[in-house]
């Protein structure tokens, strides 16, 4: 029991963790929150799905295919739906674009493709012997992934020049401007990099959650916790938050079952928004007059 | 100017009042009359029209007066729903009358209405999205886990309402009824001093504080009332279902709701109204389109937001198109100030001792005395950075400083509390005018007085005597205060209309409304012309003669030194000079570090 | 998967073209077409089935139409897509009572739009025809117009409890569903039955379908000492994933259950083939292979189906000889006794021993359940042909 615990919920978590790092890299560039986080995820497994089981392509090329997507989807996130609205920030009216293009795509979606669970294919063939078999891939593919994206973001961000323009974005987007730093194109990269990595989120753990549209709300949401408890904008937060709710919510399974896991993590959720609007590890913005 | 009330009552009702009720009474016409063409069908599709519109009204105050994006709203409809239901077939105890069964589910939509909208309080926005959510698939999950009461997955049958509202054309006559009952109070309250208050939370929620609108109580009203409109609304929905069970309460209903708002715009009642109507309505005629039904809303709200972002109320708010006079001119009348602030009052000084205020590591303000006297135009200058406005967001509550105190006379203004400054008739004006750009002129002023009302929520809800009689005095006092302006003429304009310097007089407005004690001004001549900074001069010392305290932040030196009693001069956080003009004048470093003369 | 469903959807649109051009022609003259209305969920969540089911409607009412019609009239299907939703199918069912004035309702297929649209279609007193299991759908007293052509959940749980208890000669049953509607009224009808039946159901619960992992759940089922799992969903996701635990577990019970378990969607989401092994759902005597063969009649009908070129590769047979079944049934009453609804209900009080593809259908003005319990059976779900499976070991035949 302890061990399915363990498994599964790291891997649940990491997949969270990764959708949580999805609406963090586009927090950062526009500090705006995306309701197209959840549905990169949910496509990642259906477009994986699709092109390896029904258009029968080798899983590499398919891979390459389904972040390329992801990609795509985050420039045209952000041309159709972010940039038009970026002007008005205080106004909140990104929360109701990117909903509308996410139920967009979740509608194409669910009347081209289905709204059925489908299977996704096992990625690696490996023996089930082997070392690499003791722990079914299923479980240390989005581990796997979760790591090389953080690892890949800490180098991005420290190591190299556009990384550091990224972060002059996300510090005072207004100064980074002033400095030259071309702003609207940055912002584009960064939503092309969350769609990379949304994507990658839901690839690697389709073999768990499967092809299924449903999984765009889950993920919208559970990706959402990680954020909200290790604070927006964090990255290493929303991994520390999404292990844990996925640790959490998979002990919450085990010891009370059901409907009763899905309520607790409600709970905390609000619970912990309540007493910590700022999440557990962030800090207060103070305010503008 | 023989009689100086003539021109006040200009243009504030008149023709406008049959334009604006002709749209309902159309509605109420057809509502009324449907039944005549005795086709049931059509009933049903009205009913749900109306009920969705029952919760819809509740939810337009929510999303479309208070900008809170309350996604999820469906939980008032599922729960008011189940407890409806459960109630009148006995599931809980014996059965209730279904009548009292649907007003148990207003009550429970008014409780859980309030607990939803409690993290709106603290919460931004996409987090109270992802809440509202959340607790609807809460209440979904523990409908079907709740056998004994909720009937779980079979569900549980939903209320016959006996004579006069039996199914047909009575039911269809309670729902209309109900539907029209709902669209009177919120329609009520929309033009309350609670629903300006409520605009102006969502559009300008710093000027909505200053004007001492409190927000969590506010709020707190406006989720109890949307709450108690979903719960009734799932009352009834439950009886139009006949049965109910999980699987009715979809995401794509609760997205329905809100984006039938939004089509109908912010800030409107007809406009969601219609939004409402059109999509419940619309999947009935295009039957082949019925599986895009909710991507075509979805593909509508982006329309909506990044083409009309006012929605249906923009396109048939053709009063606001007509075109505004080209060369208008702002002429205020100070000789009206006396009528708008009543009396001379004994006036109290606005002190502050000892500030100090740091952002991190900056010092922002670093120790500043200063003493603003009734009767007397304090001006505050310095350069860029030195901590002018700074000072005023201290005074004005919306800074906590560090250390040091503000007092008025002898009260102690609580740091960081900015609801809290208009009770003591501290008013301001902002740097770059906080407006609310869909309301009217008129509106916008009205929100400077909320503090004057007298009359409670429910109150404004049933257009009881005192609200109306506060509408009417504040009514009264804003359209002076336009006068002592100088832009009564353009009261019912909506206030994004106005040029840039008209923006300013209508902060000057606003804030005069509290019959300030202290009146702060932030550079209010910036971006005005010659002979409009000469008006405003004579306006602000006329303001000032009348008994209140004026402090003033500007860059326009002259202004300064035609005006003001006292100039006090910032550098670097601190107090670099203070005396009269003249002593400022010759002030030997502010003159060479600031003047530049 | 893709291709197949696009050939569906457009079907369908095709279908409400046709529905669109004949909407306002009131039904006088005897020479008018018959209206049927029709309340299938042909898209949306869970609409495999009525996917199904529309396949022999649609041919039902193609061949009768060739063939002249009822009494020189011919049959008009009015469908309206309700998407599973009961709002939808509320709003369906007042149109066709009170604008289309139909003969009759055939629908709806799942269980919160069938229970909303009952009562409604019984207070405009118009006849229905039930797919629908759920047991509260049929009630002489209340809805003394409605007929079921098919079991009822009741029946279906019976189906699979007698081949738990009696044939297999299992005693300690673990009893799990989904959260859906379905899911929790089968367990919490299911239970009891078993008990009476002297079972001992060591484990109980209904679980989120969405959830992933079900180890935990399996694990408790097994640590309780239970020699069987009878899972109530109709999910394919959770299904599979009670296949696939119990193969990676090891753990070698039958599994016996709801049809689902048997099609194709629960198929594609076996980790391995053999994890379909021991798996047994209901099904239907008359439409099993018993020692490999069809009975004639059936045998017969799938000739058919075949010539008339109907897509059999992702839908089963019972489905289309239950919508097939439906027209007939409604063709012949409308033959005998008119469309008046009086007569309608008359001669179907009066049905026996109607001999139809799917089942022996059987009413009286007492019972309006018209499936014999002897025909509800269980089969073996991997052993899939033609839409159609072997008879589960055990049964005489």
């Amino acid at each position: 029991m302890f061990q399915s615990i363990v498994s599964y919920g790291l891997a649940v978590g990491a997949v969270y963790a990764l959708i949580g790092i999805t609406y963090n890299v586009m927090f950062s560039a526009s500090r705006v929150f995306s309701f197209t986080a959840g549905m990169l995820g949910m496509l990642g497994g259906v477009l994986g799905a699709l092109f390896i089981n029904t258009l029968g392509m080798n899983a590499v090329l398919a891979f390459v295919l389904v972040l390329a997507c992801g990609a795509a989807l985050g420039i045209v996130t952000e041309i159709l739906t972010v940039r038009p609205v970026l002007k008005s920030v205080e106004q909140h009216l990104y929360v109701l674009s990117t909903l509308a293009f996410a139920l967009m795509i979740q509608q194409v979606v669910a009347i081209e493709y289905g709204t059925e669970a489908y299977p996704f294919p096992v990625l690696i063939p490996i023996d089930a012997d082997s070392i690499w078999g003791v722990v079914d891939q299923k479980f240390w593919l989005p581990v796997l992934a979760c790591a090389v994206t953080i690892a890949g973001l800490e180098f991005l961000y420290r190591k190299t020049l556009i990384g550091r323009a990224f972060l002059a974005i996300a510090e005072d987007s207004y100064a980074a401007r002033a400095l030259g730093l071309p702003e609207t194109r940055l912002r584009m990269a960064s939503f092309a990099l969350a769609g990379v990595i949304g994507a990658l989120a839901g690839f690697t753990g389709a073999q768990m959650l499967l092809a299924f549209i449903g999984n765009q709300a889950i993920l919208n949401f559970y990706g959402f916790v990680p954020v909200a408890l290790g604070g927006m904008g964090s990255n290493r937060g929303a991994v520390i938050g999404g292990l844990a709710l996925g640790l959490f919510q998979q002990a919450a399974n085990f010891l009370v079952g059901g409907i009763f896991a899905a309520v607790a993590v409600f709970a905390v959720f609000i619970v912990v928004l309540l007493l910590r609007p700022e999440g557990l590890a962030g800090a207060a913005t103070a305010r503008r007059v | 100017m023989t009689d100086t009330a003539a021109p006040i009552q200009a243009r504030a009702g008149g023709t406008g009042w049959l334009e604006g009720k002709l749209a309902w009474i159309a509605l109420g016409l057809v509502g009324l009359l449907l039944p005549l063409l005795d086709d049931s069908y059509i009933g049903v599709i009205a009913q749900r029209a109306y009920i969705y519109w029952v919760l819809g009204a509740g939810l337009n105050l929510v999303v479309g007066y208070a900008g809170q994006i309350a996604i999820g709203w469906v939980s008032m409809l599922t729960l008011g729903a189940y407890t409806t239901a459960a109630l009148a077939a006995g599931n809980v105890g014996e059965p209730w009358h279904p009548y009292l069964a649907l007003v148990a589910g207003g009550v429970m939509g008014a409780v859980f209405g309030v607990v939803v909208g409690l993290p709106a309080l603290r919460l931004r926005t996409f987090y109270f999205a992802m809440t509202t959510l959340g607790f609807a698939t809460i209440v979904t999950q523990v409908a079907l886990a709740w056998k004994s009461v909720t009937g779980g997955g079979v569900g549980t049958p939903g209320p016959v309402f006996p004579w006069p509202f039996d199914p047909g054309w009575g039911f269809y006559y309670f729902c209309f009824f109900l539907a029209a009952i709902a669209t009177w109070m919120t329609a009520n309250i929309a033009s309350s001093r609670f629903g300006r208050g409520l605009i102006a939370i969502r559009d300008a929620e710093v000027a909505a504080e200053a004007s001492g609108v409190a927000k969590p109580k506010l709020l707190m009203m406006v989720f109890l009332l949307a709450g108690a409109l979903g719960g009734v609304a799932g009352g009834l929905f439950s009886s139009l279902q006949s049965y109910i069970t999980p699987d009715a309460f979809t995401f794509e209903m609760s997205v329905l709701f809100f984006i039938g708002i939004l089509i109908g715009g912010r800030g409107s009642i007809l406009g969601p109204a219609l939004g409402t109507l059109l999509l419940t309505v619309l999947p009935e005629f295009a039957a082949p389109l019925v599986q895009w039904s909710t991507f075509l809303y979805a593909a509508l709200l982006l329309l909506i937001v990044l083409v009309i972002p006012g929605g249906i109320a923009d396109l048939i708010d053709y009063k606001n198109r007509r075109p505004l006079e080209q060369h208008r001119e702002i002429a205020p009348r100070p000789e009206l100030l006396p009528r708008l602030l009543d009396e001379r009052r004994d006036g109290e000084v606005l002190s502050l001792k000892g500030i100090e205020l740091s952002f991190g590591g900056v010092r922002a303000i670093a120790g500043i005395d200063l003493e603003i006297r009734p009767g007397e135009v304090h001006g505050l200058i310095g350069p860029n950075g030195s901590g002018k406005t700074t000072t005023l967001n201290v005074i004005s509550g919306y800074y906590a400083p560090q250390k040091g105190e503000v007092r008025l006379g002898t009260a102690m203004l609580p740091p960081g509390a900015p609801h809290l400054r208009a009770p003591h008739r501290i008013a301001r004006t902002f740097q770059t005018p906080r407006l609310i750009g869909a309301a009217s002129v008129l509106e916008n002023v009205m929100v400077g007085g909320t503090i004057d009302g007298q009359g409670s929520f429910a109150e404004s809800l049933l257009t009881l005597p005192r609200h109306r009689r506060d509408e009417i005095q504040l009514r009264e006092a804003a359209m002076l205060a336009l006068a002592v302006v100088g832009l009564e003429s353009l009261a019912g304009v909506r206030a994004d209309r106005l040029q840039h310097s008209e923006l300013r007089f209508v902060e000057i407005a606003r804030a005069l409304m509290l019959r300030p004690a202290c009146l702060m001004l932030d550079e209010p001549a910036a971006g005005l012309s010659a002979e409009e900074i000469r008006r405003l001069g004579a306006l602000i010392k006329a303001v000032s003669r009348a008994g209140t305290a004026v402090l003033l932040v500007e860059h326009h030196a002259d202004l300064i030194f035609d005006i003001c009693d006292r100039v006090t001069v910032l550098n670097l956080g601190k107090v670099l000079a203070a005396g009269t003009p003249a002593e400022i004048r010759s002030h030997r470093e502010v003159v060479s570090a600031y003047l530049g003369a | 998967m893709l291709i197949k469903r696009r050939l569906v959807l457009s079907g369908s649109a095709a279908g409400a073209v046709s529905l669109a051009t004949g909407l306002s022609a009131p039904a006088i003259a005897q020479s008018e077409p018959i209206k049927i209305g029709y309340l299938p969920a042909l898209t949306g969540p869970s609409s495999s089935t009525g996917v199904g089911i529309n396949r022999g409607v649609q041919l039902g009412v193609e061949e009768i139409n060739n063939k002249g019609g009822v009494n020189g009239r011919k049959l008009e299907l009015i469908s309206r897509d309700t998407q599973s939703d009961p709002t939808k199918a509320v709003n369906a069912v007042a149109e066709l009572t009170q604008r289309q004035k139909v003969a009759m309702i055939f629908g709806p297929v799942n269980s919160g739009e069938a229970l909303a649209a009952t009562p409604l279609i019984a207070r405009d007193k118009v006849p229905m025809l039930h797919p629908c299991w759920v047991d509260e759908l049929i009630d002489v007293k209340k809805y003394p117009m409605a007929f079921r052509i098919a079991p009822t959940n009741t029946q279906i749980g019976g189906g699979a409890n007698h081949y738990v208890v009696d044939v297999l000669k299992l005693k300690k049953i673990a009893v799990v569903s989904d959260t859906t509607g379905y899911g929790t009224a089968s367990v919490n009808t299911y239970v009891p039955m078993l008990k009476a039946k002297g079972a001992e159901v060591v484990y109980q619960n209904h679980v989120d379908a969405a959830n992933p992992d079900l180890k935990p759940e399996l694990l408790r089922m097994q640590s309780a000492g239970a020699q069987v799992i009878m899972p109530w969903s109709v999910n394919a996701g959770f299904l599979s994933r009670i296949c696939n635990t119990r193969g990676a577990m090891g753990w070698d019970v039958p599994i016996v259950g709801q049809t689902t378990l048997g099609s194709g969607q629960t198929k594609a989401l076996l980790e391995k083939p053999e994890y379909w092994n021991k798996v047994y759902s209901n099904n239907f005597r008359q439409v099993c292979y018993v020692n490999g063969k069809l009975l004639p009649k059936a045998a017969e009908y799938v000739e058919r189906l075949k010539k008339a070129k109907v897509e059999f590769s992702d839908t089963l047979l019972w489905w289309v000889a239950l919508g097939w079944d439906s027209v007939m049934m409604m063709a012949e009453t409308f033959k005998t006794a008119g469309t008046k609804a009086e007569d309608v209900v008359g001669y179907m009080n009066k049905v026996k021993g109607w001999p139809g593809i799917y089942g022996t259908v059987t009413w009286t003005p007492e019972q309006h359940n018209g499936f014999p319990d002897s025909e509800v059976v269980m089969c073996e779900v991997n052993s899939l042909k033609d839409g159609a499976f072997n008879i589960a070991p055990g049964y005489s035949s």
